[in-house]
This record gives C-alpha cells, structure tokens and sequence, in this order.
C-alpha cells in the first residue's frame, strides 16, 4: 500500500461492487492513482526508460542502438578445444543424462529425490517418485539445493581462529584432545547438533557416548513443542501423521501442513490427493483453518479466520468442551463463528475428522488438539501416531546454556547447527559461547557460530556425501554422491567418528554399510540389498510403525488471564516463506523468490493487519521498531490481509552477518526478540513509527491483469455439485483475425498443452524454482526487481477475495500460455517469436533484437527482457550448474516460458529415431510439472484424447485465463473448489 | 568551403583558391568513396566466408598427428569404433586414450609419434585436441537423429578417409544447414551407406531421395525449419 489504508472506504468499494472481486493488494482495491498508472504501463520499467528522453534524445538513442547493435554479435564462439576421458568411466555417455536416486535434507529430515547429471556434473533435482514419503514431489529447498553444491559461499577449507588450516593439523590438535577426554570419560564435552534422524547419525552418537559417558548432548530442534504436545497428551512424544483420505473435514489451528518445513512435500501430496478423490465423490473435503498469520495453510482454508495466537487454546479448549457433550462453540465476533462452523463440521465427521495444529503451536495447544481428537474417535482412524524420527534424549539449547554458566562446558562441538545465530535473543548465545574454552564448529558454511569456533571443519554437501536420512514418517533414505567433493568436506558422521576416537575407519561410506549390515549377514546378501536400496533411494521396509496411543492425564488448565497491556501488540515468529531458517540463505534462487504471501524478494518484513497500519498510520515500507523485552529491531511494515489485528509477524531466516556473504546486511534478525520459553510467540511488544520509509522489493503487481468487469473473472471458483463454471466445451469458435492451423498436417503431430489445477496448487513456488534450475535463468538482484525485471518464466499471482480482515485467498501459477492465436508473434519485426507446428509459442534468441514489442502485445505479461547481462557475472563455479539444453540468454534478448522445449526435443528425437512412434503421454515432463508436490500440472499432448492433460481439460472446471481476448491458450486453469454459498459472495 | 560569393569582396585582386586539378581529385574521392560504399560490404563478405575466418580446409596443429586416412581409410576402422556414442547420443564422442591404447598397446608401442598417447594413459592425463567443428551456443544439434535417419557423415564432414591431417570440411553456417533440412531428400542414404565416406548422391537420387524420406519417416521440409528444431 502506498498509503495508509482507508478501511472503511476500502470495505465500501468491495461491499459496494465498485472494486475488483480479485485483488492482489489494498492499492488495488483503492485503485489509487499510482496503481493505475502501473497498470497504464505494464511494464513500468520500459515506460520510466522511454519518458525520460525527448523525441531528440530517443532518436540519438535509436541511432546509437542501430550502430551498436551488430556489435553485440561479436566475440568468441566457445572453446575451441576437445578433452575425453582416458578411461570412460562405465555408464558416463558425454552428454546424456543420468540420475541417482538420494535424499534431500529439510532442517534434518529426508525427502526422495532423483539427481540428474550430465558430463558427471549434477544440474537438476527431480522427486523420486517411488519414495513412499515424498511420492515425487520436491520443496523450494530441495529444488535450490542444487545451487547450494556450487555456492562459492560454501566453506572450502578448515580454519583454526579464523585462519587457514589442514584437516590435518585439527587431527594433529585432536590427538591429546581426545585422549584428555577419553581419561575423564567425556566430563565437560558437549555436543550441538540439529535434529538427528539419520540411523547412521545416531549409531555414531551411540558409540560417542560409549567413548565419553558423561559427555552430554543437545540439539537445537524446532520441533520441541510439537512434541512436547504429544507428550502432555499421550505420556510420550510421538509424530502425528494425518491420514487425509479418510478424513470428511479437516480443521487446523494454526496449522501448517501445506507450509514450508519437512512435512511440506509428503502432507501436500496426501491433501491433495485426497481433495481429489472426494470431489470425484462428488463432495468437499473443508479445510477450516484459524492462525494468527496467514500461511499456505490457511490461505488454501475454505474457511479461513484471523485469531491471535493466545486466543487458539480458547477455540480448542470451547471444541473441546463440545465434544464432551458441552454446548456448541458460538460467539459473535467472527473467530466465534469459525469455531461455531468449524464445530459443526468436526461434530459430522466424528471418526472422519482432522483438527491438526502446527509447528508454532504451543504446547497445550497442541496437547488440546490431541485430545480433541481422541474425543471425537478421530485419533487411530484419520490420525496415525509413529515415533519421532529425530533421536530423543537430547537438552536444549537452553539447557546448554545453563550448562555453560555453570561451567560445566569445557568443550563445545557444534555439529551442523548455527546457534550463534538462530538461538533465541535472550540466550546471548554467542557471549555465552566465548567463556566454553574449545570450541569446534562444523558446518557447510563458515557462518555466525564458525567465526565464534576455535576450529571450523567445512562439512560436505549432501550432493557430494554418503549419508542416511529419514522422513518424518520414518522412511529411511539414502544419499549418495553424485560427484566427487568439491572441496575438503567431510560428513557429520565422520567428523563425529573421528571425534569419539573411532578405530576402525571413519570413512562415511564405511559408516553408513556398518550402520546398515545385519547382524550375521554376509556380504552378498548385503551388498544386493544395499545396492537395491541404493539404486531406489530408500529402504523399502523403513517406515515407522503406527503406535497405539492412549491419551493420559488431564487437559492443561487455561492460564490465569493475563491483561494485556494497552496498545501492546503480539508477536509471531514464523519461518521465513522461501528460506525457512535462514540456513541456505546464500542462495540467490531463494532470495529471489517471492514469499509465497507478501511477494516482497530479498528481505523480510514487519507483517502487519490492515487494522494495524490504519490504527497505526502505517503504510507498507515504513521502517517501524518493534520493541520487546528491552531488545527491539527495526524492519519494513509491510500490510497483510488476513493478518490478526493486533499480531505482526516477524519471519526468520534474515539479518544473517557473515562478512562478504550474499545474505550479509538483508533484513532483519527476528532472533533477536525470540523468547526462550515460547519461541513462536511473545505478548505484550511494542510497535513504534521510525518515521523512515524504505520500499522492499515486491513482485506483487508484476504482470497485473485486468479485472474483467463483465464477470470473465481471472479466478474461478466451483461449487461442489454446482453448474460449471468452466468454458463450454460445445461453443462454436469465435472469428477470429488468425489464419486457421494452415493444413491438416499441421495437426499430426503432437499438440502440446497444460492444465493447472487451480484447487490443489498451494502457492508452494517449487515450480518457481525448479523452472530456474532447469532453464539457466539468472537472478537480477533487488534493485532490478523493484525495477519490474524480475526473470522467472513462471509466476505465481496471489489473489485476495473478500474483506481485506479476513479474505479468502487463491494462487495461480501464469506461464506462458502458447496461445494458438498469439498475440505476441504478430508484434515481432524480426520474426524471433512464432509458432512450430505442435503448437509452441517458439522464443528465437538468436533473432531477437529487442523491441519487447511482444511484451507489450502480451496479455498475460509472461515475457521477460534481458535489460543487462544477467547471466554473465555469475561466478565461474555457479555457471557449471548450468544446464547445457538450454541456451544462455545474453543482453537484449527476449525469453519466456518454452514449455520445456529441451525436454520436448529430447523425447521428440527418441520418437524420430524408432520411426516415429507416438510420444506415450507421461513421457515428457516439464520442469514445474515435475517439482510440483501435489501433481496440480498436467502437461502433454492435447491432441491425444488419452492423455492426462486431455482428461484435465475435459474437466468442467477448465477454463481459459482472458479467454475472451480469442488467444486460444494452450494453458488452462481448472476452477478452485468453493464451499456452497460462498462462491462470487462479496464481503 | 568558400562561404557565399557575394559576401567577398569582387576584383582581380583575390588570389585563386584551388588549382584547376582540384576537381579532378574532388571528383576521384567521390568516385572512391562510392565505390568504398560497395566494395567494403563484399570485402567484408568475402572475409567472413573466406577459409581463413571459418577454418574450412585448414588442419591445425594437433598434440599428435593423427591420421583420418591411415585409421578409417586405408585399415577401415569402422567410425563407430572410436565415436560410439554416434548412434545414441547428441554427442558422436571423442574416442578416450583408452581406445586408442587397445591396439597401440600391441602395435606401434615404442613409436615416438604415439608417445603423447602413451604418457596420456601412464599418467592419467588428457589429451587436449584442437576443436574442429563448433556450433554457437544456442544451436542444438543431435547426431543420433541424423544418423539414423539417413544422413551420413560424410555429408557434413566431407571424406575424412581421405583426409591425411583432420581438417573442418564445412562451414556450419546456418544456411548449411538450412539447404538440407529444407529439402532432405537431396542428401538421404540408404542405412548401408551411412559409413560410406565416398558416397555422392547417385544419379537418381531425384526418385531414390523421396523414397528414402517416407521410408525414414522424414518430415518435410515445412517440419524440419522450425526454428524449434536446433535452437532452444
């Protein structure tokens, strides 16, 4: 919002009709001078360059554009040099593909995913489709994790206070070291690690502790309160696994099983799967969700309502009562309401239902969520309890903490963990960690807690390592190497083996064939079945086994009402919605990436409600200071919808400060304000105006479209049951000024078309990234964002719907959409952009001079303009992730979205080869297609009635985005479902 | 220049300005000038098609001198001994030293012409060969496809059997490429003579080339120059 927000004259245009039904932003609603001007020009960053000089001054431009522009094509042509093996290695073919199956690493925990290599080099990750956890989906992380392998940031060297050293000479320290704590069997050694689900991890700490008994241990987890949840309720802590396919309705309080974090691929693929099987059944499966702040959760909630953080225990604890044979829960405030609905719908389905509560939850929300369910029979029939992945047994950071003021630390080995960094503001973490007299780190980068370490030991990245992992529902994978390591890391196993005094080889390979051989198993027996697990990425039988659970104890009492002090706001504390916890924050592809809900790239923000910024005289980028406990920070107000009155979240991840790093001097430290004992949520801080303004980069209006006033909305949304709200299949074609497909022969081949669901696509941005990995697309840096020269080929708009308190929220993934009528192509002087024969919207580098008159001819505004040299200041390491199918663009080229033309290429040759035959449907998979986690694209042959995309369109929620502009996309959208009575409602 | 005449005062006082040769050297710089107008474009033309810019027929300097025309012509290696993934791949792959060594073990094995190949495998170095043929970077182009479809390879890199030193035999400039993917059938084979270095399109090409095409499943040439195709 350029301004305050007007609320009550922003709730009377969208009661009133005047404004858009679908917004992306209050300025929108306001339709204020500024926004209209964005819209006026479209592409704002053109328009500012052109006004600028007179008629004089263009022509000299256009002159000088002319003599210059030829001399752009000079240069050199490659290398011009050859270097084959000396000895093939078997199975490397220069220049085919190969993939190893491994596991991705999220905060710990494993997904399934398929590296592809090319030349020995990996450059893509895909889902492992068969991993029974992540069923084929990927997450931002993993996606981007293929940058984190040639991230020049990456530790490369072991240092030893702060300078250069050898791993031998920490070996040559280590020696008397060890020895000294081995005489005192480990008294004064502690151990940091992050949550520990790797077996071979953990049977590395077994034998740690065998060699230091009194050695203790810590893990800086965020996954403490879940299950300390669980264990309030249950007596023990357990992982709940919601089986969504029983479910008939799901209601979650501040839950987060859709948003970034660990369960984010596998829990989306089963919710979505599930919404499809029961709208095939003809019904809805609802999603009510109540949180203090929106995430991907709520925003895909039917039914979504703003609640504060300290009011979620009062909703649970009302359900609770109901569901004791109580009255229903009621109220007159909206949240009231929420639970009245929410109840009504829970109270249907007993047996069938969900109540599911998130990372952020406290405690005894989580406790009272538990309950919940076994009250309503939901637990054992939709709810599945496994032991936790992570090794228990482990203290706290806290305790560590406690531990070193006691002096009870005499060394300190930090595993794979940045406490210095991520442990809450009021530990002091990194004061504290100066009186432990050795201190040794280990990390993938020399980061906060390296610089503040005695000795840094660079750990090798996952991609490069041996390891085991699990998931969250137990699965055991496998990670191995997909290329020699690039510099002279080692795996946590191994620095832990090496640490403990191990004897008998501490090589990771040789760790994880110990962890893994059976007792009494020889040789072939195991090497067969590691080679198959290998060769499959997971161990088939690693699952954990579901656990009966009976619920002990009784509910946690409601806290003594605390009265909030006047004006006082509460905080939350939320990962980041595209870094998480900050850890790869040294990857431009994630900084670059909008956060799925507030689109602003490069930064965090002070979320705040639009209550908030009107009560407050807030408008977006005003720095504000957020002031708690005698610590504060200062961040940009940014205006969420949906947001709780009086909440403001702060998101993690930010105010990294590692000298000469990418994410150095990026946002704030949100850290710093997190207390100890709760460390999602803080009552009682303070908001105060710095009077300074600083804009974030956002990519929230970027390829604004225009709101069709006649009812041809951009958003559709379907009743269950309802009348269509697709486009009718039997309508005649509209006339068109297009010449018809020029032959018959133009249709032999194949048609290529995509499908999106718009239902189950979660705004998870995996697409996003995996388009950038797959086709070499360049970061362009914060200022040229802000510019409106973001480059993705893929965008994915964010719409609000309703009253901007508590709006309904829907995402739309916009590539380009190959239009059979396209407007693009006739505007082009040089012919760089026309269609081939199976219907690609072709883009020809090579041509294109630059006009960006197909940008503006697009209606979609998919096109994007190389305006400098993205590509070539990237680090010589970076370029090697670069895929060698697909061109690099330089300076002055057009590029967009080729459906994956390599891909296609590729399965268009194998075809050519055996004489044509028809491409199967399934063969070919685009970049977004693959990535995505809850299978919302279908891409393939439109002209083959068999294939899946064809199915899609079928589908009366098919509908064409601008569909009455007579483009004929290729691309299509299937409706998001509606509960009745609120489709098209207005506020 | 002169200005205006009559700003200057008249009389026979003024001394003359320019000889009366000076038209003559006016008159021959305009001609030059107009001339420079066409001949700088051909000059440039011609320099940019010359072998000396597009290296055509030019053998560089290799780190041994291997020959074409002794392996593949006179002793008939097969191509696809040393490039084997021709058939498969993009890439018809630069054979590794191991190749080489698998009869250089056995014969020839104190030559000094052979010692760069020698040390390569002793020490686990590779050779580095002077890149012949080289595409610009956006242009995609699969031998697999090619092959198997009735170009052989001597249609592109000329009878390397008869070549002592390898040399590029064309210029892959796009339009190379375009007169064959416009029309195809000029330059199909018969699968049995895709290896044939001396093959030239026989006399009734004109009938057997169309035959060829339907039997390879050739698309036409409408098909074959979308700019999709090679570039990417």
């Amino acid at each position: 919002m350029t301004g305050t927000p007007d609320l009550p004259a922003l709730r009377a245009r969208l009661q009133g009709g005047d404004g858009p039904r679908f917004w992306r932003s209050l300025d929108a609603v306001a339709d204020s001078d500024e926004f209209r001007a964005y819209l006026a020009v479209e592409f704002p960053a053109a328009s500012r360059l052109a006004a600028q000089p007179g008629r004089r001054g263009f022509l000299k431009l256009m002159a000088a554009s002319f003599a210059l522009g030829g001399l752009t094509a000079c240069g050199a042509d490659g290398r011009d040099y050859e270097v084959p093996y000396v000895n093939e290695p078997e199975r490397i073919v220069p220049g085919a593909p190969l993939s190893y199956a491994s596991s991705a690493l999220f905060d710990g925990f494993g997904n399934g995913i398929l590296v592809t290599t090319r030349n020995g080099r990996p450059l893509k990750v895909e889902g492992n489709p068969d991993h029974p956890w992540s069923r084929g989906g990927t997450d931002v992380l993993a996606q981007a994790s293929i940058l984190g392998l040639y991230d020049p940031f990456r530790s490369q060297a072991v240092q030893h206070l702060g300078r250069p050293a050898s791993w031998a000479a920490f070996n040559g320290a280590m020696a008397a070291q060890t020895a000294a704590w081995r005489a005192a069997s480990g008294r004064g050694v502690a151990l940091l690690t992050g949550p520990v689900t790797s077996p071979t991890l953990a049977a590395g700490l077994a034998r740690w502790r065998e060699a230091y008994p009194e050695a203790r241990w810590f893990t800086n987890s965020t996954r403490d309160g879940l299950l300390e949840g669980a264990r309030r309720a249950y007596g023990r802590p357990v992982e709940t696994l919601p089986d969504f396919g029983r479910a008939r309705a799901i209601v979650s309080l501040d839950g987060d099983f859709l948003d970034l974090g660990p369960g984010q691929v596998g829990l989306s693929r089963r919710w979505s799967d599930a919404r499809r099987a029961a709208l095939a059944e003809g019904r809805l499966l609802p999603l009510y969700s109540a949180a203090p702040t929106p995430g991907l959760t709520s925003a895909k909630a039917d039914d979504a309502v703003p609640v504060p953080a300290g009011r979620l225990e009062e909703l649970a604890r009302a359900m609770l009562a109901a569901a004791g044979g109580g009255a229903a829960p009621a109220g007159d405030d909206p949240a009231g309401r929420w639970a009245g609905r929410a109840w009504a719908a829970l109270g249907q389905a007993r047996g069938a239902g969900i109540v599911t509560a998130g990372l952020a939850a406290s405690p005894d929300l989580h406790a009272l969520v538990h309950r919940l369910n076994g009250a309503l029979g939901n637990t054992g029939a939709t709810l599945h309890h496994v032991a936790p992945a992570a090794e228990a047994g482990a203290g706290s950071l806290a305790d560590l903490a406690g531990a070193i003021d006691r002096g009870e630390v005499q060394a300190l080995i930090v595993l794979g963990a940045n406490p210095v960094y991520d442990a809450p503001g009021a530990l002091r973490f990194a004061a504290r960690m100066e009186r432990v007299p050795l201190k040794i780190h280990a990390g993938l980068y020399y980061d906060e807690t390296g610089a503040h370490a005695d000795w840094h030991l660079p750990l090798a990245h996952p991609l490069e390592s041996w390891g085991d992992v699990r998931s969250l529902d137990g699965t055991v994978g496998l990670i191995q190497p997909t290329v020699a390591p690039f510099y002279n890391g080692h795996t946590p196993p191994e620095v832990l083996a090496f640490l403990a005094g191990a004897d008998e080889g501490t090589d990771a390979l040789g760790l994880l064939k110990r962890r893994w051989r059976r007792e009494g198993e020889d040789d072939a027996a195991f090497d067969g079945r590691f080679a198959e697990a290998l060769r499959k990425g997971f161990f088939a039988d690693g699952a954990a086994p579901a656990e009966a659970v009976t619920l002990t104890g009784v509910p946690p009492t409601p806290p003594a009402p605390v009265p909030a002090p006047a004006g006082g706001i509460e905080l939350a504390f939320r990962p980041d919605g595209t870094l998480y916890d900050g850890t790869h924050a040294d990857l431009a592809w994630l900084q670059e990436l909008p956060k799925p809900l507030i689109k602003v790239v490069w930064e965090n923000v002070v979320a705040v409600s639009p209550a908030l910024a009107a009560r407050e005289g807030l408008a977006n980028g005003d720095l504000v200071r957020i002031e708690a406990e005698g610590r504060s920070l200062t961040g940009p107000a940014w205006i969420l919808p949906g947001q709780a009155e009086t909440t403001v979240t702060l998101s993690l991840g930010y105010g990294r400060d590692v000298p000469d790093h990418l994410s150095r001097g990026l946002g704030y430290d949100a850290g710093l304000l997190r207390p100890v004992d709760t460390p999602w949520h803080l009552a009682g801080a303070r908001l105060v105006r710095t009077g300074e303004t600083r804009m974030p980069a956002t990519t929230q209006h970027l390829g604004a479209l225009p709101d069709d006033a006649e009812g041809r909305a951009i958003i559709r949304r379907q009743v269950v049951g309802a009348a269509p709200v697709g486009d009718p299949t039997d309508a005649a074609p509209a006339p068109s000024f297009y010449p018809p497909p020029d032959s018959q022969d133009r249709w032999t081949a194949a048609q290529w078309g995509m499908a999106i669901d718009l239902d189950t696509c979660t705004g998870c941005n995996a697409c996003v990234t995996a388009c950038q990995a797959e086709n070499n697309i360049p970061v362009v840096g914060r200022e040229e964002v802000a510019r409106g020269r973001w480059l993705g080929w893929i965008r994915i708009d964010r719409y609000y719907e309703g009253d901007p308190e508590a709006p309904a929220t829907h995402f739309q993934p916009v590539p380009c959409m190959h239009c059979e009528a396209a407007p693009c192509e006739l505007g082009c002087p040089v012919e760089a952009t026309l269609h081939d024969s199976e219907g690609l919207n072709l883009q020809v580098y090579n041509r294109c001079v630059g006009t960006r008159t197909c940008q503006s001819y697009c209606p979609y505004k998919v096109r994007r303009f190389n305006y400098l040299d993205y590509s070539g200041g990237m680090p010589p390491v970076t370029q090697q992730q670069r895929n060698p199918e697909v061109s690099v663009r330089a300076r002055g080229v057009m590029e967009k979205c080729t459906y994956c033309i390599q891909r296609i290429a590729t399965a268009r040759i194998d075809s050519a080869k055996d004489a044509h035959a028809p491409i199967p449907d399934g063969t070919v998979e685009t970049a977004c297609q693959g990535a995505c986690p809850t299978r919302a694209i279908s891409f393939g042959n439109v002209a083959d009635p068999q294939s899946e995309v064809s199915a899609a369109k079928r589908d009366p929620r098919n509908y064409s985005l601008l569909g009455h502009l007579n483009t004929k996309p290729r691309t299509t959208y299937l409706a998001g479902l509606a509960p009745a009575g609120r489709e098209g409602k207005r506020p | 220049m002169n200005g205006n005449a009559d700003d200057r005062p008249s009389g026979f006082g003024t001394a003359q300005l320019f000889s009366p040769g000076a038209d003559a050297i006016y008159r021959l710089v305009l001609m030059t000038l107009a001339s420079c107008l066409v001949a700088l474009p051909v000059l440039a033309a011609g320099i940019v098609r010359s072998n000396y810019v597009t290296g055509v027929g030019i053998a560089p300097s290799q780190p041994l001198p291997f020959s074409h025309k002794h392996h593949a012509g006179e002793l008939g290696i097969d191509c696809r001994y040393c490039h084997t993934s021709v058939e498969k791949e993009a890439s018809a792959g630069i054979p590794p030293t191991h190749t080489c060594m698998t009869c250089h073990s056995q014969i020839w094995t104190g030559s000094d012409m052979l010692k760069p190949v020698r040390d390569s495998y002793t020490e686990d170095k590779p050779l580095v060969w002077k890149r012949l043929n080289k595409l610009p970077g956006y242009v995609y182009f699969n031998h697999s496809v090619h092959v198997t479809k009735g170009v052989g390879c001597s249609s592109c890199h000329g009878d390397v059997t008869s070549m002592q030193m390898t040399y590029r035999a064309n210029a892959f400039e796009m339009q190379f490429c375009l007169d064959c993917h416009r029309a195809p059938e000029k330059n199909l084979r018969p699968p049995a003579e895709i290896w044939n270095m001396e093959w030239k399109p026989p006399a009734d090409q004109a009938s057997l080339g169309p035959t060829l095409a339907a039997r390879y499943h050739v698309r036409g040439g409408e098909r074959l120059t979308e700019c999709g195709i090679c570039h990417r």
